[in-house]
């Protein structure tokens, strides 16, 4: 008999002894843990708080990391340009860059799987001009709508303004831009859901659409969701890295991840790598933990892959 | 007034290139606390009728005719947040298969509940009370844990079990079983009867009991209705239909039972097969398969005439025992 807590369940789930079994997926829960923990606690953490411009000298810009020549035990992986410590600054970037990442994919999941349900749920016409919106949406590439649409505001409303808004402007931006991916996903599975006897039996109970929708089909659903998320986050952290690499996301003196290599990208040819390389690192490995994971959730969500 | 009553129902399927007419003419009524049989092959119309009755057809088929009396009310006329009130809350389903029916990733309570909430204004707890009533009711041992659990921790006959006690939790006065126990084996098969014979004295309940199993119909029902290619070709009650069919068709179903024939021997059937609905022949529908049928037959529609206590749609009928 499975009784016991919610806790107990999962450590006796099928879930949870494919998870110790793969080290891969341990490897990269742990590591995305770290990143979690230590980006969002990063004002405990942090040696300096990279926002504020009073601690901030000049005469140490461009330091190479502690364990370099020429390094400085107060700088563990040494300074930027502007003199900031390069560790406290990746971490309150990694902390920009996931929360823009998970809220860009929050917005996405809340369009995609609304507009997915009902699209795979009515059908007709409903389902044609939703379906064909997606494509059309789908046929321009999230980056170039991103650079499109950050270029007209930044023009019509000046960099000041920007600056203040620019979380919120990526977050809209990079969630709206991927709606598509989570809708056809739904969709297809609601249209494999809505064929079941299930329900036709809560049709019969006269349950409304809507509680159809959300409370039976959408349940069903989930496991296809649950994957792309975890590869939707990654990906929305890598757009918005770009665009900021690009001069359109978060500004220098609030850098993301991408900021943060961008603003080291000229110095790379005068030997200051460590501005650019190390927040590479960083971003390059949170995204392929996220990857791995999503990957590993494929593999045990998908009975077709059962190894055993 | 009788709790349900079919007048001339006409169901079609609008298809690309034709109409074809699923149900043609289907009249028959129910009184209160009784049991009604439909016996048919896989294709006859069965079904359709049933989920017609609750106006639950899917496109492309739609009601083109007759009406529907539940309680005095034509369903066929309401409006979806009027017929809302009905399904579920005056007249439930049972489906085939309970494996299919019961969703997986919702608990059994929140199951069970769920039609409770839609249709009255009732608190968590007092419906979880019901529920688990509603599961002692259908001789679920350890109710209260069943509640919690999933519908993959509970077997076949249980999650049967627990269908049928989500169709009566809210007490409706009719529930309409389509093939109950046609997914499970024969022993679960005879309990699950029992019970649904033993629900219907104790509370009352009107059944439609939609089944190719002839035993079952015997057993279980007072009344019973034949259907042929989307048409009643007999209706009346079960004794007489079981023990003097007057359709050929019924007949052969008759005789189409284990029981009729000595071991060892070839199973009777009726030759052929059901034809689809666009191809019923002219005249009766049943004449390219029928022992006895005469040039009327091919030429002429079969009209009702009452025997007794049946009503048949045979020109063949009246002149003496098929």
């Amino acid at each position: 008999m499975t009784t016991g807590t919610k806790l107990q369940r999962l450590l006796d789930s099928a879930f949870y002894h494919d998870f110790r079994r793969d080290k891969v997926a341990i490897a990269s829960f742990i590591i995305l843990c770290i990143y979690v923990v230590a980006c969002y606690t990063a004002p405990l953490i942090a040696p300096y708080n990279p926002y504020d411009p009073t601690i901030i000298d000049i005469m140490d810009s461009e330091i190479p990391p502690a364990w370099l020549d020429g390094g400085d035990s107060r700088f563990l992986l040494g300074t930027d340009a502007q003199g900031r410590d390069l560790f406290s600054t990746i971490l309150y970037g990694t902390r920009i860059s996931l929360t823009i990442g998970i809220c860009a994919v929050v917005l996405q999941a809340f369009l995609g799987i609304s507009l997915g349900l009902i699209s795979g749920y009515f059908g007709g016409r409903v389902d044609n001009f939703l379906m064909r919106l997606a494509d059309i949406q789908l046929s321009f590439s999230t980056l170039m709508v991103a650079i499109i649409v950050l270029a007209v505001f930044q023009a019509l409303f000046g960099t000041e303004l920007y600056e203040r808004l620019a979380i919120l402007m990526l977050i809209l931006v990079i969630g709206i831009a991927e709606w598509p991916q989570y809708a056809r996903t739904v969709r297809a599975s609601v249209l494999a859901e809505k064929k079941k006897e299930y329900v036709d039996a809560v049709r019969v109970i006269g349950l409304r659409p809507m509680r159809i929708m959300f409370r039976h089909i959408l349940p069903n659903t989930l496991s296809p969701i649950l994957v792309i998320s975890t590869v939707q986050v990654a990906n929305a952290i890598v757009s918005e890295a770009a665009l900021s690499f690009l001069g359109l996301g978060m500004p220098v003196t609030q850098p993301s991840l991408g900021s943060l290599i961008n603003s080291g990208f000229e110095f790379i040819f005068s030997g200051s790598w460590w501005i650019t390389i190390i927040p590479g690192v960083v971003l390059i490995l949170l995204v392929l933990v996220m990857n791995l994971l999503g990957d590993f959730l494929r593999d045990v969500l998908n009975p077709k892959l059962y190894k055993n | 007034m009788s709790l349900l009553e079919v007048n001339n129902l006409e169901v079609r399927f609008a298809m690309r290139k034709e109409e074809l007419v699923a149900l043609r003419d289907v009249s028959f009524r129910l009184e209160k606390g009784e049991r009604l049989g439909i016996v048919g092959e896989s294709g006859a119309g069965k079904s359709v009728a049933a989920f017609s009755i609750l106006n639950l057809i899917s496109k492309p088929g739609y009601i083109s005719g007759g009406e529907i009396l539940f309680e005095g009310k034509d369903l066929t006329r309401l409006s979806l947040q009027e017929m809302s009130a009905i399904r579920g809350n005056r007249i439930s389903m049972i489906f085939q298969d309970p494996m299919m029916t019961l969703n997986p990733v919702l608990t059994i309570g929140t199951q069970m509940t769920e039609a409770l909430h839609a249709h009255h204004d009732i608190s968590r707890e007092e419906a979880r009370q019901r529920a688990i009533d509603g599961l002692a009711e259908v001789h679920i041992p350890s109710a209260a844990t069943r509640f919690d659990q999933y519908p993959h921790e509970l077997s076949g006959g249980m999650r049967q079990r627990v269908v049928i006690a989500i169709a009566l939790i809210t007490k409706p006065p009719l529930i309409i079983a389509d093939e109950p126990t046609t997914a499970l084996d024969v022993t679960i098969q005879a309990e699950i009867m029992h019970l649904l014979m033993e629900l219907c004295n104790n509370t009352g309940v009107g059944l439609i009991l939609i089944t190719h199993d002839l035993g079952i119909i015997s057993q279980m029902t007072e009344r019973a209705i034949v259907m042929y290619a989307g048409r009643i070709v007999e209706e009346g009650d079960t004794r007489d239909i079981i023990n003097d069919a007057r359709h050929p068709y019924t007949d052969g179903l008759m005789g189409a039972l284990p029981q009729k024939t000595t071991p060892g021997q070839r199973l009777n059937q009726i030759k052929g097969g059901m034809p689809p609905l666009n191809g019923i022949p002219d005249g009766c529908a049943f004449n390219p398969r029928c022992p006895l049928a005469g040039d009327i037959c091919r030429s002429t529609f079969p009209e009702y005439t009452t025997i007794g206590t049946t009503r048949v749609a045979c020109h063949m009928a009246g002149a003496g025992d098929p």
